[in-house]
C-alpha cells in the first residue's frame, strides 16, 4: 500500500471511529440538555446495549443479528427509562455533588454486573469475517459500511424527531428552562423519559457498531464516556449537532494521532485534545449554550 | 493475628487516602474521580527511588513532591471546569495515568509491576515486621488526621467551605475562589501520595493493576458514606469497609465462587454509593451545621 492510500485510510478509520463516537456524545449531551447533569452511567448504556445483543445471539436464544437487534436496544431503553426512576428522578431536586456520586455509583454496579453474568473477558459476536469493499485501495468492511449507513440514519432520525415533531419540541423547551417549559404546560415527564429513550438508544447502537467492528467488554463504557464527553466539550454542551462534529473530530483526532504517538496512548489523545480546549477557551462550558 | 495486623495496616492506609479525598470533595466540594492517580505517583516514585538505593526519607518526600505538583499541573486546567466536568477531567487523569505506567516500560516496567519494595527504614528505626509498620502507618494516619484538622479549622479551611456552599458570595468577599481550590487539591494529591507511599512499601510489590478506577471508587465510598466534610466520617468509613473488603478475602471459598467474587463486591459498592445517595447524602457521621442533602 502506498503511502498516500495509507494516510487515506487511517482518516477512514478515524472517520468510522468518529462517526460511533458521535452517537455516545449525542445521547451524552441530550441528557444534560434535558435534566442538567452529566449521566456517568451513560458509559453502562453503550455496554449494556452490546451484551444485550451478545445475549439474545447466544444461548438460549440464538437469534440472528438483524432479529436480535430490536429487542437488545429495547431492552437498552428500558435501562436508561429504569435508571432515571430508580436514581434520578429521586435525586432530580438535589444538589449536584449527590445526583454525580450515585451516577457514578449506578455505573460501578452496572459496570459489575455486566462482568459477574460474562465475566471480565473480551469477546466478540463471532460472526463470520466478510469480504471487505475495495475502492480507490481503500477496504471498508462489512460492519464499517453499517457503521456510515446506520449513523447517517440515526442523525437523520435525530433531526427529523427534534426540529420536526412536537415531541421534540418540548424536549427543545425543557433544555433552555425546565420550570417555564412545566407552567406552560408541556408534558415535561413524557419529554424526560423520551430522552432517556433516545440516549439509551443511540448509546447502544454506538455499542453494538463499536463491538461489531472489534470487541466487547465490559470495559468498554468507561474509556468511551470520556471520549464522548471530550467530543461534547468541543461542540460546546448541550449542542446536539456539537456532539456529533465533536465525536468526529475525536475519532479523526485519534487514528491520525497514532501516527505520531505511540498506539499505546491512543486513548489519551482525546484527553489532551480537552486540555487543550480548556486552556483556549477556558469558559467553554459556564452554562451558555451556543444553540 | 497477622490478619488483624495486614487488617489495621490496611485501614490506617485507606484512612489517610480518604482524609485527603475529604479535604477536596468534603470540603471544598471538588469532585475528583482519579484521586488514585496520585496515589499511584507517590507509591511509584518513593518505590522507584528506593529501588534505585535511594533512602526511604527521600523516596517519601519526593513521592509527596511529584504527588502534589501532579495535582498542582492537572488542577490549572481541569479547575477551570465547573462540578461534574471536573469530575470527567479528574477520571480522565487517572485512566491516562495507568496508561503512562503501563507503557513506560522503561522506567515502570509496565504490567510487570515492581517487585521487591524495601521495606522502609527512618531515623535508624526499621519498619519491616507488621507490628512496626502498623506503628508507622498508624503514625501517619494520626499525623494526617491531625495537620489537615488543623488546616480545615484554620481561617484557610473556613474559607475552603465558603467556596464550596457559595462561590459567588466567597468571590464577592474577596477570596479568590480558584486559587483556594488549587490549593485545596495540591493538599489533597500530597496526602493521597503519603498513601500510596504507604501502599508501596506495604505491599512490596506494585503494578498498574492495584491503581484503577475501583481503587477510586473504594476510597470515594469510604468517604460519601463515612460522611464527607466531617473528621471521622472518612475514618469510620475506612474501617466499615475496608473491614469488609479485607475478611471478604480471607474466606475460604471454593474457586469458581472467587471469580464472582470480585464484580459481585463491586456491585455491593455501587449499590452501596446509590443508597446512600439517595437515602441519607450526608453519611454516617453528619456534618455540624450542614443542611441535609449537602
Amino acid at each position: 500500500m502506498d503511502s498516500i492510500s495509507y494516510y487515506l485510510q487511517t482518516a477512514l478509520n478515524g472517520l468510522l471511529a468518529g462517526c460511533i463516537y458521535a452517537l455516545f456524545a449525542m445521547g451524552l449531551t441530550l441528557i444534560y440538555g434535558v435534566l442538567n447533569f452529566v449521566n456517568f452511567a451513560h458509559g453502562e448504556l453503550i455496554m449494556w446495549g452490546a451484551y444485550f445483543l451478545f445475549l439474545f445471539m447466544g444461548d438460549p436464544f440464538g437469534l440472528p443479528l438483524y432479529a436480535a437487534l430490536l429487542p437488545a436496544l429495547a431492552l437498552t431503553g428500558c435501562l436508561g427509562v429504569a435508571m432515571d426512576f430508580s436514581v434520578f428522578r429521586p435525586l432530580r431536586r438535589a444538589n449536584r455533588l449527590t445526583l454525580l456520586i450515585a451516577a457514578m455509583g449506578l455505573s460501578v454496579f452496572l459496570r459489575n454486573a455486566a462482568q459477574f453474568f460474562w465475566g471480565a473477558e473480551v469477546r466478540t459476536y463471532g460472526l463470520e469475517i466478510t469480504a471487505g469493499m475495495r475502492f480507490l485501495g481503500l477496504s471498508l468492511t462489512a460492519p464499517q459500511i453499517a457503521i456510515i449507513a446506520v449513523t447517517i440514519l440515526c442523525v437523520t432520525a435525530v433531526y427529523l424527531l427534534f426540529f420536526r415533531s412536537r415531541l421534540g419540541k418540548s424536549m427543545r423547551a425543557l433544555s433552555d428552562n425546565l420550570d417555564l417549559a412545566r407552567i406552560s404546560g408541556i408534558d415535561t415527564k413524557r419529554a424526560i423519559l423520551a430522552a432517556w429513550v433516545i440516549s439509551a438508544v443511540l448509546a447502544a447502537v454506538g455499542g453494538i457498531l463499536l463491538a461489531l467492528d472489534t470487541n466487547l467488554s465490559p470495559e468498554m463504557g468507561v474509556i468511551n464516556l470520556i471520549k464522548a464527553f471530550a467530543a461534547t466539550l468541543i461542540g460546546g454542551v448541550g449542542n446536539l449537532w456539537g456532539a456529533l462534529l465533536g465525536g468526529l473530530l475525536i475519532g479523526l483526532a485519534e487514528n491520525l494521532g497514532v501516527l505520531f504517538v505511540s498506539p499505546g496512548y491512543k486513548d489519551a489523545i482525546a484527553f489532551v485534545i480537552m486540555v487543550i480546549i480548556l486552556l483556549a477557551r477556558p469558559y467553554v462550558i459556564t452554562g451558555e449554550r451556543s444553540d | 493475628m497477622d490478619l488483624l495486623l495486614h487488617l489495621a495496616i490496611v485501614i490506617a492506609i485507606y484512612a489517610v487516602f480518604a482524609l485527603s479525598l475529604n479535604v477536596e470533595i468534603g470540603y471544598t466540594g471538588l469532585f475528583n474521580f482519579g484521586h488514585v492517580a496520585f496515589f499511584a505517583i507517590g507509591a511509584y516514585t518513593s518505590a522507584l527511588l528506593t529501588l534505585a538505593g535511594a533512602p526511604f526519607g527521600l523516596g517519601l518526600a519526593a513521592g509527596l513532591a511529584a504527588a502534589g505538583l501532579c495535582g498542582y499541573l492537572l488542577s490549572i486546567p481541569a479547575l477551570k471546569l465547573q462540578g461534574d466536568y471536573f469530575g470527567i477531567a479528574t477520571l480522565g487523569f487517572g485512566e491516562i495515568l495507568r496508561m503512562v505506567v503501563n507503557n513506560e516500560v522503561w522506567l515502570t516496567k509496565g504490567p510487570m509491576g515492581l517487585p521487591g519494595i524495601p521495606r522502609p527504614e527512618l531515623f535508624g528505626l526499621h519498619f519491616d515486621t507488621l507490628p512496626a509498620y502498623l506503628a508507622l502507618s498508624v503514625g501517619m494516619a494520626l499525623a494526617t488526621f491531625a495537620v489537615l484538622a488543623f488546616i480545615v479549622l484554620s481561617p484557610f479551611g473556613r474559607a475552603l467551605k465558603a467556596v464550596r456552599d457559595d462561590e459567588t458570595a466567597a468571590e464577592i468577599l474577596g477570596k479568590n475562589a480558584f486559587r483556594f481550590k488549587i490549593k485545596s487539591f495540591v493538599i489533597g494529591s500530597v496526602f493521597a501520595g503519603l498513601a500510596g507511599v504507604l501502599w508501596a512499601h506495604y505491599a512490596t510489590f506494585i503494578s498498574p493493576g492495584d491503581f484503577t478506577l475501583t481503587e477510586t471508587i473504594l476510597v470515594l465510598l469510604i468517604v460519601v458514606m463515612g460522611g464527607k466534610g466531617t473528621f471521622h466520617g472518612p475514618v469510620v468509613g475506612a474501617v466499615v469497609l475496608i473491614f469488609f473488603q479485607e475478611s471478604v478475602r480471607f474466606l475460604r471459598l471454593p474457586p469458581e465462587w472467587t471469580r464472582l467474587l470480585g464484580p459481585l463486591q463491586q456491585m455491593v459498592f455501587g449499590l452501596l454509593l446509590v443508597v446512600f445517595m439517595v437515602f441519607r447524602p450526608e453519611g454516617i457521621v453528619r456534618e455540624k451545621g450542614g443542611r441535609r442533602g449537602d
